[in-house]
C-alpha cells in the first residue's frame, strides 16, 4: 500500500460532493436560472448529520442497514479503482466483477429498505430501479469487457492504468465507443436525465428518489453521499478509459482526474439541460442502444 | 470405502427405524434423526479425505449381480458431489422431522422418512457407481423414491399433475440414458466406466451419439430449457425439504452424469462445448425471467435452478471449450467454476426451500402476494432466507459470488485468446444480465415475503413464530456454510481446481496453481473488510446517536389519509414492468375486463410446443385405433407374422449378428 | 489521412444505429443525410490525390445522398403529414439487438469471403453491416417513409462495397450513385403519392387489404 492511491482515495472522497453541484448548476445555467450553489451538498450533508432521524413503524433493521450497506459497497468499490493513475488501494484478479457485484449489493440493500417500508411509493421506485439496471448491468459490463480486451488485464488496476495507456492509440475507437457507452449506464445508475430526473418533485414520476423518501438524518446523508461518490467512480471510469493516465507523473494524473470529474459533471449537466426524460417503457431502449455501442466496439476489438 | 459403506448403512437403518417404530413415532423419528446425521458425518470422512488429495477408493460387491460386477468407488469427482448429497441431505432430513410433524395422524410420514433415507441412499449409489448396471439401478430407485415422496399430498389435483409429467419425464431420461450405455458399450469390453472410457476414446460416429445421447438424458435431469418444465410443477408439490433435496441435490445429478461422460470419453469436439455455451446462457436468461413472474413461493425457487443450472453449463461450456481449443487456463476456470457453482447452489438452493417450508408452515400459502411482514414474526427464517437470497444473487461476500467470478474469469480469459473462442466473451453480458434478473427476482421475493406488512389477514389457526429448533438448526447451519464459503474461500478452491483437473487430466493444473492461491487469500481480505467496513460504519452511527432518541412514525403515505396494507406493492406488479420489456417472452398472459384485471404465468415451453403437440398426437393415436380391431384371433395373427419375420431376419439375412 | 477512412467508416456504423434506435421520422432522414455526407468523404479518403474524378464522385454523391434525396423526404412527410414512428413489428430494443448481432456477424463473415483487401479491411464489414440494417429497417418497420430510409441505407451499403471494388471495375460506384438518384425519385414518386392518393394514409400494413 503505497501514499499514492491513498491520497487519491481520500481526494476524491473529498471531492464527490461537488460533482451533483456542478452538474445542478450547468443544468441551471443552460436553462437560463441561477440555480444552487456549487458547493450545496457540503452544507446538506452536515446539516442532515446534525438532525435527528425519525424511522417509520413499519420497519425492521433492514431498514437502519440499507444505507449503510450502500455507503460501504460503494466505498470499497471505490478502492478497487486505479485512482492515481498507476495502483489501486485493493485489487484481485477479475475484481471488475467484485466492482459490479458490489454495486449490486448496495442497490439491494437500498430496494430491500424501501421494501421494509410497506409504502406503494417505495415499492414502485423499486420495481423501476431493478428494472433499470437490469438493463444497465449487461451495458457495464460489456463496456468493462472493451477494456479487458484492450488491455488483457483482469483487474480493474491494470485495465485503467498502464497496459491501458500502451494500448491507447491502437484501441482508440473502441475506447470512445466504450466510453460513450459508460457514459449512458453512468446516466442510468446515478438516476439521471434521461432516465430519471433528480430534480422532480411527483412521486409517481421518481425512480430513485422514491425509494429513500422515507429516509431522514444521519441515514439520508449517507445515501445521499454514495449517490456523489458512484457518479465519481462512474467519472473516473469514463475518463480513464479516454485519457491515459498512466502516461503522466502521480500528481498530474491525479490533477488530470478532477479535470475530467469537473468535465464529467459538467456533460451531465448539459445532456440533463438538452434532454426530455424518457418515458420508463423506453429506458431499456436507452440502455439497449448503449450495449450496443459497447457491442460494436468490443467487435472492432476481437476480430 | 467401508467406512461409506457404514454410512449408508446408518442411514437405511434409520429410514428402516422410523418405519417399524411408526406406533411410537417421537421415539422413532428422533432414532431417524441421529441415525441420519451421524450417517451423513461417517460419510463426510471418507469423502473429505479423498478431497484433500487422498486416494480413491473401490468396493465390488460380492456374489454375481445381473450386468457384471457392481463396482463401486469415490474419486474426487464423486466426492465432490457425495458433499452436497450428504450434507444437503443430512439437513433436510432432520428439516422433515419438524416439517412433517403436524401431519402426522392424517399422512403416511413414517413411510415418507423412509423413503427419504432411500432416496439419500440411492443419490449416494449414483454417484459412486462405476460401473454401467449400478448406476442405472441407483437412478431408476432414485427417480421413483423421488415421485412417491412428491406424491405425498396427492389428494390435490395439481400434485397429480406434477407427478404425472414428472415420472414420464424422468422415464425419458433413463431411456436416453440406457440408449448412450448401449452406444457406448459397442466398442468397450466390459459393464464397468473404466472399460467403457476404454473402448471410447477415439472419435467416432457412435461416440458422437453416445455424447447427444447424454447431453439429453441429463440435460432434462438436470432441467435445461427446453427440457424444464417438469421441474416448477414437481418442485413445488413436493413437501418442501424434498423439493430442497430435489433441486439442490437431484439435479446435480444431471450435472454430475454429463461430468463422468466427459471424464471418460475424453476432450470433446469443439460444436459440443458450443452447445452447452448456449443451452447454459438461453437456460440461465429464461429461466430466471420466468421465475419473475410466478406467484407461488416454491415454483419460483424451483425456476431459479433451471437459472442455475444455465449458469452451470455456462461455465462447463467455457470449460470444454477450453480443452477443445487447447487454452488449458479456460478449461480449468470454466470446469471449476461450474463445479464451484453446483457446490453453492446447492447450499443456498436447499437453504431457501427450508425457508419456504417455514414460511408454508407459519402461514399456511405459498402465494407471495397474500404475505408480509413475516420478518417481525420469523426472524431467525427471514435472516437465514436473507443470506440465501444474498448467496443465489452472486452478491459479496458470500458463495455465490465466489462461483460467478471464477466462471466470469474463465469467460473473459478466453476472450484473450486468438482462436474461435475468443466470441465467449459475450457471454459476460449474459451473465451479467442473469445476475441482474436475479438481484429483481429476489429483492421482491425476500422484500414481499418478509418485509413491510402482512398482505392478507393471518390465518388463526396456524402460530407464526419461527419454527422449532430442529427445523430452524439445518436452515442456519446451511446459511452459516454460505458464508463461510464466501469469507474463506481457499477451504474449497483448491478440491475445487484438483476434482477439474481429474475430469481432464490433459489440462496442466500446475500453472494455474500459483494464481488461486493469492486470489482466494484476497478475496478473503476484501470479503472480511466489507463485513469489517459494515460493522465500523454502525458502530459510529451509533455514537453519532448518543443522546437522541430517535422518533417513530407512520410510513410517509404522501395525504393519503388511511393507507392499508393491501395498498403496497404486490410481487406480480413489481416484476410487471421488467417482464414488459422482454414482451411475449416472459409468458405472461393478462386479461382484461371492464371492471378486472388478472395475469398468470405459464410456461412458453409447455403452453406453446409441449402441450399442442401433445394433443396432436393423441389425435393422431385415437385414429390409429383403429388397427385394434377388438378380436383376438387378429392379434395371434400378428403376434406370428412377427415370430415369422424374425426368424427370416435371423436365418437369412446377412445383417444377422 | 489513413485513419480518416477508418473513422469515417465507424461513424457510418453509428449512424445505422441512430437510424434503427430513433423513433421520429425526421430524425431517420437526419441521419441518412450525415451518412449521405460520410460517404462523399470517403472516396478522397481512400485515393488521397486531389484528382478531378475524386472530387466529381465527392461532390455528386454528397450532392445527391446529402443534400437532394432528404430534402425530398422531408418534403414527403411535410406533405404526408406523418411524425412519428409506430411501434415497429419486432420492438425498437429487438431492431437495437439485430443490428448489433448484423454488425457482428457482418465481420465475421467478412473475413471468409476471398476479397483482395486492397484498401481498408473495414470497407468489406462495414458495407455488409449496412446492407443488413438496411433490410432488417426495410422489413420491420410499418412506414412507407421508413421503408424507403431503410431501402437507401441499403443502396449506401452497396455503394461503400462498390468503393472497395472500384479499381477493378471502373465506374461502378458512378453508376451506383445514378441508379441511387433513379430508383429513389422513381419509388419515393410514386409509392408515396400513390398510396397517399389512393388510401390516405402512409401506413403499410394497411397495403394488406390489396389482396381483397
Amino acid at each position: 500500500m503505497t501514499l499514492g492511491p491513498l491520497l487519491s482515495l481520500l481526494l476524491v472522497l473529498a471531492v464527490a460532493p461537488v460533482l451533483p453541484g456542478i452538474a445542478t448548476r450547468t443544468r441551471a445555467f443552460l436553462t437560463g436560472r441561477r440555480g444552487a450553489p456549487v458547493l450545496q451538498l457540503y452544507r446538506d450533508l452536515a446539516k442532515l448529520l446534525r438532525k435527528n432521524v425519525i424511522y417509520s413503524r413499519t420497519t425492521t433493521p433492514v431498514f437502519r442497514l440499507g444505507p449503510i450497506v450502500s455507503l460501504v459497497s460503494i466505498l470499497v468499490a471505490a478502492t478497487l479503482l486505479p485512482l492515481d493513475g498507476h495502483t489501486a488501494l485493493f485489487g484481485f484478479s477479475g475484481d471488475l466483477v467484485a466492482f459490479t457485484g458490489l454495486l449490486g449489493l448496495g442497490r439491494f440493500a437500498l430496494v430491500l429498505a424501501g421494501l421494509d417500508t410497506g409504502s406503494s411509493f417505495e415499492g414502485m421506485g423499486a420495481s423501476r430501479e431493478v428494472t433499470v439496471s437490469a438493463f444497465a448491468e449487461p451495458a457495464l459490463l460489456l463496456g468493462l469487457t472493451v477494456l479487458v480486451l484492450a488491455t488483457g488485464e483482469l483487474s480493474l488496476a491494470g485495465m485503467l492504468g498502464e497496459q491501458l495507456a500502451a494500448a491507447w492509440a491502437r484501441t482508440l475507437p473502441s475506447l470512445v465507443l466504450a466510453a460513450a457507452a459508460l457514459f449512458m449506464v453512468a446516466l442510468a445508475e446515478t438516476s439521471r436525465v434521461p432516465v430519471d430526473d433528480p430534480a422532480t418533485h411527483l412521486e409517481l414520476t421518481m425512480i430513485h428518489e422514491v425509494i429513500i423518501l422515507d429516509h431522514s438524518g444521519p441515514e439520508l446523508a449517507m445515501i445521499l453521499y454514495g449517490q456523489a461518490l458512484k457518479l465519481a467512480l462512474f467519472g473516473v471510469l469514463v475518463v480513464s478509459a479516454v485519457v491515459p493516465r498512466a502516461l503522466l507523473p502521480s500528481g498530474m494524473a491525479a490533477l488530470a482526474l478532477l479535470g475530467g470529474l469537473v468535465l464529467i459533471a459538467a456533460a451531465v449537466g448539459v445532456v440533463e439541460s438538452s434532454m426530455a426524460r424518457l418515458r420508463l417503457n423506453r429506458v431499456p431502449q436507452f440502455l439497449v442502444a448503449a450495449g450496443a455501442l459497447a457491442v460494436f466496439a468490443v467487435i472492432l476489438l476481437l476480430r | 470405502m467401508t467406512v461409506l459403506l457404514w454410512a449408508v448403512g446408518l442411514i437405511l437403518a434409520g429410514g428402516g427405524g422410523v418405519l417399524l417404530l411408526r406406533r411410537a413415532p417421537r421415539l422413532g423419528e428422533r432414532l431417524y434423526g441421529a441415525l441420519l446425521v451421524g450417517g451423513g458425518v461417517v460419510g463426510l470422512w471418507p469423502t473429505l479425505a479423498v478431497l484433500r488429495g487422498g486416494p480413491t477408493l473401490r468396493v465390488t460387491l460380492p456374489g454375481s449381480l445381473p450386468g457384471g460386477a457392481w463396482v463401486f468407488g469415490v474419486d474426487p469427482l464423486s466426492a465432490w458431489f457425495l458433499l452436497a448429497v450428504l450434507g444437503v441431505g443430512a439437513c433436510a432430513g432432520v428439516f422433515g422431522l419438524g416439517y412433517l410433524a403436524p401431519e402426522r395422524g392424517h399422512r403416511p410420514v413414517a413411510a415418507a422418512h423412509a423413503l427419504f433415507a432411500l432416496l439419500l441412499v440411492a443419490l449416494v449409489g449414483v454417484v459412486t457407481a462405476q460401473a454401467m448396471v449400478p448406476f442405472l439401478a441407483a437412478w431408476e430407485v432414485m427417480a421413483l423414491s423421488a415421485y412417491l415422496l412428491i406424491m405425498f399430498e396427492s389428494e390435490q389435483a395439481a400434485v397429480r399433475r406434477a407427478g404425472f409429467i414428472y415420472i414420464v419425464l424422468t422415464h425419458l431420461s433413463t431411456l436416453a440414458l440406457v440408449a448412450m450405455f448401449a452406444a457406448l458399450s459397442v466398442h468397450a469390453e466390459g459393464q464397468s466406466f473404466a472399460a467403457l472410457a476404454a473402448g471410447n476414446q477415439t472419435p467416432g460416429a457412435v461416440r458422437t451419439l453416445g455424447l447427444v445421447l447424454a447431453l439429453a438424458g441429463f440435460g432434462l435431469k438436470a432441467g435445461v430449457v427446453p427440457l424444464h418444465f417438469w421441474l416448477p410443477g414437481a418442485h413445488a408439490a413436493a413437501p418442501s425439504h424434498v423439493s430442497a433435496v430435489l433441486s439442490g441435490v437431484m439435479l446435480k445429478m444431471g450435472i454430475y452424469g454429463l461430468l463422468r461422460v466427459l471424464s471418460l470419453l475424453g476432450a470433446p469436439p469443439p460444436w459440443f462445448g458450443w452447445t452447452l455455451f448456449g443451452l447454459g446462457l438461453g437456460s440461465g436468461v429464461l429461466g430466471v425471467l420466468w421465475a419473475l413472474g410466478q406467484h407461488d413461493l416454491k415454483r419460483l425457487l424451483a425456476y431459479h435452478s433451471v437459472e442455475n443450472i444455465g449458469i452451470i453449463l455456462l461455465g462447463l461450456g467455457v470449460g470444454l471449450l477450453g480443452l477443445a481449443y487447447g487454452q488449458p487456463l479456460v478449461a480449468v476456470l470454466g470446469l471449476t467454476g461450474a463445479l464451484l457453482h453446483t457446490l453453492n447452489h446447492a447450499l443456498f438452493k436447499s437453504l431457501l426451500f427450508l425457508g419456504a417450508g417455514a414460511v408454508l408452515r407459519a402461514t399456511g400459502t405459498r402465494v407471495i402476494d397474500q404475505l408480509g411482514g413475516l420478518g417481525r414474526a420469523l426472524p431467525w427464517t427471514a435472516l437465514a432466507f436473507g443470506v440465501g437470497s444474498v448467496a443465489i444473487v452472486g452478491l459479496p461476500p458470500l458463495n455465490g459470488f465466489l462461483s460467478e467470478w471464477v466462471i466470469f474469469r474463465g469467460l473473459f480469459v478466453a476472450g484473450g485468446s486468438r482462436e474461435v473462442i475468443r466470441f465467449a466473451v459475450m457471454g459476460a453480458a449474459g451473465l451479467g444480465l442473469i445476475g441482474a434478473l436475479a438481484l429483481a427476482c429476489f429483492a421482491k421475493v425476500a422484500g414481499v415475503v418478509f418485509l413491510g406488512n402482512p398482505r392478507s389477514p393471518a390465518d388463526a389457526s396456524l402460530s407464526p413464530g419461527d419454527p422449532p429448533p430442529n427445523m430452524l438448526a439445518p436452515m442456519l447451519v446451511l446459511a452459516g456454510v454460505c458464508a463461510g464459503i464466501g469469507l474463506m474461500p481457499s477451504l474449497i478452491l483448491g478440491p475445487a481446481r484438483m476434482v477439474a483437473v481429474s475430469i481432464a487430466p490433459a489440462i496442466d493444473g500446475g500453472a494455474v496453481s500459483a494464481e488461486w492461491g493469492g486470489a482466494a487469500a484476497r478475496i478473503s481480505a476484501f470479503g472480511l473488510g466489507l463485513v469489517a467496513l459494515v460493522g465500523l460504519v454502525l458502530l459510529l452511527r451509533r455514537s453519532l446517536r448518543q443522546g437522541r432518541v430517535a422518533q417513530v412514525a407512520a410510513t410517509w403515505g404522501c395525504a393519503m389519509a388511511v393507507p392499508t396494507p393491501r395498498m403496497q406493492y404486490t410481487a406480480s406488479s413489481y416484476a410487471a414492468p421488467l417482464l414488459a420489456a422482454f414482451g411475449p417472452l416472459a409468458g405472461i398472459r393478462r386479461h382484461r375486463e371492464a371492471t378486472a384485471f388478472h395475469s398468470h404465468p405459464v410456461d412458453p415451453v409447455q403452453d406453446v410446443v409441449v402441450v399442442p403437440v401433445w394433443h396432436e398426437l393423441e389425435r393422431v393415436s385415437l385414429r390409429l385405433r383403429r388397427i385394434q380391431g377388438g378380436r383376438v384371433r387378429w392379434y395371434i395373427l400378428s403376434l406370428i407374422f412377427t415370430l415369422l419375420s424374425l426368424l427370416f431376419y435371423l436365418t437369412n439375412s446377412r445383417f444377422a449378428p | 489521412m489513413s485513419g480518416l477512412h477508418e473513422l469515417l467508416l465507424l461513424c457510418v456504423v453509428l449512424t445505422n444505429f441512430w437510424v434503427l434506435g430513433t423513433t421520429r421520422l425526421s430524425s431517420t432522414i437526419r441521419a441518412t443525410a450525415i451518412q449521405g455526407a460520410l460517404l462523399a468523404g470517403l472516396p478522397i479518403a481512400l485515393h488521397p490525390g486531389w484528382s478531378l474524378h475524386t472530387v466529381g464522385l465527392a461532390a455528386g454523391t454528397f450532392a445527391v445522398k446529402a443534400l437532394l434525396l432528404p430534402a425530398f423526404l422531408s418534403w414527403a412527410i411535410r406533405e404526408a403529414a406523418v411524425r412519428r414512428e409506430i411501434e415497429p413489428l419486432i420492438g425498437f430494443s429487438a431492431s437495437m439487438v439485430l443490428g448489433a448481432v448484423a454488425v457482428a456477424l457482418s465481420f465475421g463473415i467478412a473475413q471468409r469471403i476471398p476479397l483482395q483487401e486492397s484498401n481498408s479491411s473495414l470497407l468489406i464489414p462495414v458495407a455488409l453491416a449496412t446492407v443488413m440494417v438496411g433490410l432488417l429497417v426495410l422489413t420491420t418497420r410499418n412506414k412507407a417513409l421508413t421503408q424507403v430510409v431503410g431501402y437507401l441505407l441499403l443502396e449506401n451499403g452497396i455503394y461503400v462495397f462498390g468503393l472497395s471494388q472500384a479499381e477493378r471495375v471502373p465506374f461502378l460506384v458512378e453508376l451506383g450513385v445514378l441508379l441511387d438518384i433513379f430508383v429513389g425519385i422513381f419509388i419515393m414518386g410514386i409509392v408515396v403519392f400513390h398510396i397517399n392518393r389512393a388510401f390516405d394514409s402512409l401506413d403499410s400494413t394497411r397495403l394488406s387489404e390489396l389482396k381483397d
